[in-house]
């Protein structure tokens, strides 16, 4: 019995060492405990019509989702903060079984996905380069740089943004549009400061599609798709 | 090393395994907390302490001694309310 004792205790110090290490060593592991269970994967999502991602400009759409609508803004980052954090988030990460994951928020979070499907029909008319929105609001979804008591945080507010564009378009705007200008720069701003630094391609993606949610934003006509 | 150094090390190595993967998901849990506090207008450089009061409703405590009740409204809305 001494001896089995005098075994254990070195491989006790070295699987202590081996555990912190590994626990210290991925942030990004965290993060993802608290998403949805719908993404086992880092990879971009399963979407029908998932465009490669982030900096890929594709046909014009100027259609936005509710939750894409939270995209871009801000600046993007740089390259090797990319590759670091692709390499990162292409670790095998534990999911988790934390509280929010069968509440209201996970299904508040993946409710709205019908608007965006309406409005991918309305592209033809804008010329500005814009992605696939209908991807990047389901890479939004499936992130897991963001957790899920935030992505709801951002849908309301998204939410609230929408309203107060809608308001605006049918006339009883108490918000002039500059100002509705500075919000959707700023939640965007928001958005993109979450994901940056777990899932830079995705942040990239939404800072680039700002203009073409802007665009569809600030004409009544196009806001009217979504 | 015979059997039982096997048996002895079996469930000490699983029990040393979980408690990594529960560490994360309480990082991951108290930097969802933090990022919504922040979005929701209030300081907090970070939680230090989280206690699960019921599905979607936390109170954390935050490194600056702040302390918030964040919970999941019936409409679906995040609130922050500070303690």
């Amino acid at each position: 019995m001494h001896r089995l004792c005098i075994a254990s205790l070195p491989m006790l110090l070295v699987l202590v060492a081996c555990t912190h290490e590994r626990g210290a060593a991925r942030p990004s592991a965290a993060q993802g405990a608290t998403t949805p269970a719908t993404a086992p994967t880092p990879a971009p999502p399963s979407a029908p019509t998932s465009p490669p991602p982030a900096s890929a400009p594709q046909a014009p759409t100027p259609a936005v989702p509710p939750a894409a609508a939270a995209a871009a803004a801000a600046p993007a980052p740089s390259k090797a903060g990319s590759q670091a954090a692709a390499a990162r988030s292409s670790r095998s990460v534990p999911k988790k079984t934390s509280a929010p994951e069968t509440t209201p928020a996970a299904e508040a979070i993946h409710a709205p996905a019908a608007p965006a499907a309406a409005a991918r029909p309305s592209t033809a008319a804008g010329a500005t380069p814009a992605l696939d929105l209908t991807a990047l609001e389901q890479r939004l979804r499936d992130t897991r740089a963001i957790g899920l008591f935030t992505k709801l945080s951002l849908k309301n507010q998204v939410d609230d943004l929408l309203a107060q564009f809608k308001a605006f378009h049918n006339g009883g705007a108490r918000v002039p549009l500059g100002e509705l200008r500075q919000k959707f720069e700023l939640l965007l701003v928001k958005v993109v400061t979450l994901l940056q630094d777990d899932d830079p391609s995705l942040a990239a993606a939404v800072s680039s599609s700002r203009e073409p949610i802007w665009d569809v934003l600030s004409d009544p006509k196009k806001f009217a798709t979504i | 090393m015979g059997p039982r150094l096997t048996l002895l090390a079996f469930p000490l190595l699983t029990s040393l395994g979980s408690t990594g993967a529960i560490a994360a998901d309480d990082q991951g849990l108290g930097r969802d907390l933090r990022a919504s506090i922040a979005l929701q207008g209030f300081p907090c450089d970070q939680v230090v302490d989280s206690k699960r009061n019921g599905d979607s409703d936390y109170t954390a405590s935050c490194k600056d001694g702040n302390r918030y009740h964040i919970f999941v409204d019936s409409a679906g809305r995040v609130v922050v309310k500070k303690l």
